[in-house]
């Protein structure tokens, strides 16, 4: 994010895109609802009627995977009504007479038949954009799922740019994390091109600092992202670049990944698989060893927020039983690899970090005991460097020229769209109080108690009376790739043809039906776009007990103790 | 006169940590340490969501309450300005809940464990009781995220009704023959 959380709150109008703060973090929304409250703007983007979207000024419901032909129209109409910011453009950004070029035939005419909002309504949104005193873009997994999702950013990002957005409080663009703690993921280097604080694997000035703090020799080729190993696993025939092990830790692809299928045979045909999770799951039932880790409520460490913001978290309980936290089952499994790692506590890895990165160096373990978050870059270690709410101070970008570049570029339908045989649209979305994959929420029963397997399936009324499905039903939907069943829930919030569904349920997993393919650049999978078909199902006693066992067999094989628990 | 919990439909987000909230203030701990399926999950409100509202719905706690006089057994009753079902005086006879207006009541198997005479679940009469008893007034008012829940006591309907004519009378005085 180049702002901060709290400066949500006082943004004069808040642009959310494609981003669902009730379901994923109604703490997030608590601050759309004040900013609210203190007069902001709202303009929501989004197919559904989200909790945002109702209480919006304005609200776009355009049809999923048009987002690119949105955003550039969106543009179109800030330079032909001349509402960009031309000397911010002219100080701070680079390629402005290519962008306009490219998005002249970008005209709201144009996007409305893509995304099936009114030419009119886009001109609406483009001018409050661009008019208020300071303009802030919220954007979501409704961007980042899709296999053009990396443009959109950009296109977003250049919104921002054509009317100086950037570069003061309360202005900006955010991306609000799919996941607790991603963003501190990425900032700890778990991503395949570079190391801790984005310093790039193939810098050779980088890589030698590293060498020698670790006394060994480190490759200098980016790996491999997460989401190609299925295909380095199947269909790699160089056996020296085939993948033949896998450890994975606090992630359940078999789960959390498209095409549920394919990940199975990808973990079966994998020589030997580690998996290390604080509760069973999915991806264990494939691993040929399980090492039992802490939870969040178990150990001590640092986690970063979407907006940069590092913050300890502090052991409350003593852990029980046979478990270690992850640092410590990583510096064993280390030293029984040949390279002995030994730590007495999450401070002295904190402290290597900050040593090795100078743009977390000033985050020393006091400071935050003293002021509670730092949002990085904060290179000093004295008091005075407080860290960096916002960034781009002055209209000063990344960019070794200092300038902002503008990006324009055409738009891309999904990858698979609807047709006759598969003649609905399915995107997976999030339910609060089920967080991520349901390792975690799964087990905890208060909301276990609220909702449990199998699922919904979100799907507009006018469908529902067409399938002749009542609310509760269950039904079957399935894609190219699997079937499963799960129950319907009309509801008035979505439109007709598009349907829904929350991603962890393990009888109900909408993963099975879902397409591998990806973003270019990020290998972020479409999961926001793929074609299902539905179909009723007359025996729904039959389907009862066909979900009911299933429940059963998957608790029996993870070990769950299954005599003490109703479907 | 009666209090009761007011939802605020501009800022619940439809999180449903009321709901839970609820569960736990009458139930107790217990339900984090008893087996699954030994304890009763039974909210007294519930979240609607149509097209343009979220809001939990739950009892108005009614001054001449239609629950109250059609239970048989004057199960229902008014204590400290809330409507109470004593669910130990309950016979499961689900008139109140037809009587309700607002779909308030549901039925629900007792939480206090016991059985009827054919060795059954009892099942009784369910519904928000405003937490009396309970110390702290209402969790879903404590509990809400956004505080998107208000007690509405009389003091606050007397406060709310004053303001209101205050207004009323200054906006009359604008208006000119
Ligand atoms: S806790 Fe508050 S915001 Fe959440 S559902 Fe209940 S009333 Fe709405």
């Amino acid at each position: 994010m180049s702002m901060g959380i709290p400066e949500i709150e006082n943004a004069k109008l808040l642009f959310i895109f494609g981003y669902n703060g009730a379901d994923s973090h109604p703490i997030v929304a608590r601050r759309i609802i004040k900013a609210k409250q203190k007069g902001a703007k709202l303009i929501v983007v989004d197919p559904r009627i989200t909790e945002s979207a109702r209480i919006a000024d304005m609200h776009l419901q355009l049809k999923g995977g048009s987002n690119m032909a949105l955003v550039q129209a969106i543009g179109n109409v800030i330079i032909n009504e001349g509402l960009a910011d031309q000397k911010f453009i002219e100080d701070h950004t680079n390629g402005y007479e290519e962008y306009k070029e490219f998005v002249k035939k970008y005209t709201p005419e144009y996007a409305e038949p893509i995304c099936h909002v009114p030419a009119e309504q886009i001109r609406e949104a483009a001018r409050a954009y661009a008019k208020a005193e300071t303009s802030m873009i919220l954007y979501g997994m409704g961007v980042c799922q899709f296999a053009q999702a990396v443009d959109v950013v950009k296109g977003l990002a250049s919104l921002a740019l054509l009317t100086g957005n950037f570069g003061g409080p309360n202005m900006g663009i955010g991306p609000v994390r799919g996941q607790n703690n991603v963003q501190g993921a990425c900032d700890m280097g778990a991503l395949p091109n570079c190391y801790s604080g984005y310093q790039s694997v193939t810098d050779d000035a980088v890589r030698e600092k590293f060498e020698k703090a670790w006394g060994v020799k480190l490759s200098n080729k980016v790996g491999i992202p997460l989401t190609h190993v299925p295909h380095r696993v199947l269909e790699e025939k160089d056996e020296k670049k085939k993948i033949h092990a896998y450890y994975i830790f606090g992630e359940d692809p078999a789960q959390s990944d498209p095409d549920l299928n394919e990940i199975r045979e990808t973990l079966d045909k994998l020589d030997f698989v580690i998996m290390q999770d604080i509760f069973m799951n999915k991806t264990g039932l494939h691993a040929d060893v399980i090492l039992p880790s802490t939870a969040w409520g178990e150990h001590d460490g640092i986690y970063s927020a979407c907006d940069r913001g590092f913050a300890r978290i502090r052991k409350a309980i003593e852990p029980k039983g046979d478990v270690k936290t992850d640092w410590e089952i990583i510096s064993l499994i280390s030293t029984a690899m040949g390279y002995p790692m030994h730590y007495n506590n999450t401070q002295e890895i904190w402290d290597e970090m900050r040593s090795l990165t100078p743009s977390f160096h000033g985050a020393t373990y006091e400071k935050l005991e003293a002021l509670g978050s730092i949002q990085w870059p904060c290179r000093d270690e004295s008091m005075e460097d407080k860290g960096t709410p916002y960034l781009f101070t002055g209209g000063k970008f990344s960019h070794p020229d200092g300038r902002g570049k503008f990006f324009a570029t055409e738009w891309r339908p999904p990858c698979e769209v609807e047709s006759p045989e598969y003649p609905y649209s399915l995107s997976t979305v999030r339910e609060v109080g089920h967080y991520s994959v349901r390792t975690m929420t799964g087990n905890c029963r208060a909301l276990a108690n609220l909702e449990d397997e199998p699922g919904w399936i979100q799907m507009s009324p006018e469908d529902c009376d067409k399938l002749n499905v009542k609310e509760g039903e269950l039904i079957r939907v399935f894609s190219r790739r699997g079937s499963l069943m799960t129950r319907v829930l009309p509801t008035e919030r979505v439109k007709p043809g598009a349907t829904y569904m929350t991603y962890q349920w393990w009888v109900g997993a909408c993963n099975e039906l879902t397409t591998p393919y990806l973003d270019p650049v990020s290998n972020t999978p479409e999961s926001k776009y793929c074609a299902i078909n539905l179909e009723k199902i007359n025996d729904q006693a039959w389907a009862e007990q066909c979900i009911k066992d299933s429940y059963e067999s998957i608790r029996k094989n993870m070990g769950i103790d299954t005599a003490k628990k109703e479907v | 006169m009666n209090y009761f919990v007011k939802g605020n439909p501009d800022l619940c987000i439809g999180c449903r940590t009321c709901m839970i909230g609820c569960v736990v203030a009458h139930e107790g701990a217990k339900i984090f340490q008893m087996k699954p399926g030994e304890y009763v999950f039974n909210p007294k409100l519930d979240i609607v969501k149509t097209a343009t509202i979220t809001i939990p719905v739950q009892c108005k706690h009614c001054e001449n309450p239609a629950c109250m006089n059609a239970c048989p057994v004057g199960a229902i009753e008014v204590i400290d300005n809330a409507v109470v079902v004593s669910q130990n005086k309950c016979i499961g006879c689900k008139t109140c809940m037809i009587a309700c207006p607002y779909g308030a009541i549901d039925m629900v198997v007792s939480s206090d464990g016991s059985k009827q005479l054919d060795g059954n679940s009892r099942m009784v009469a369910n519904k928000c009781d405003l937490c009396t008893g309970i110390e702290g007034g209402p969790a879903c008012v404590r509990v809400c995220p956004t505080a998107s829940l208000k007690l509405v006591t009389e003091e606050a309907v007397e406060t709310s009704v004053s303001n209101k004519r205050m207004a009323a009378a200054i906006s009359l005085t604008q208006v000119k023959e």
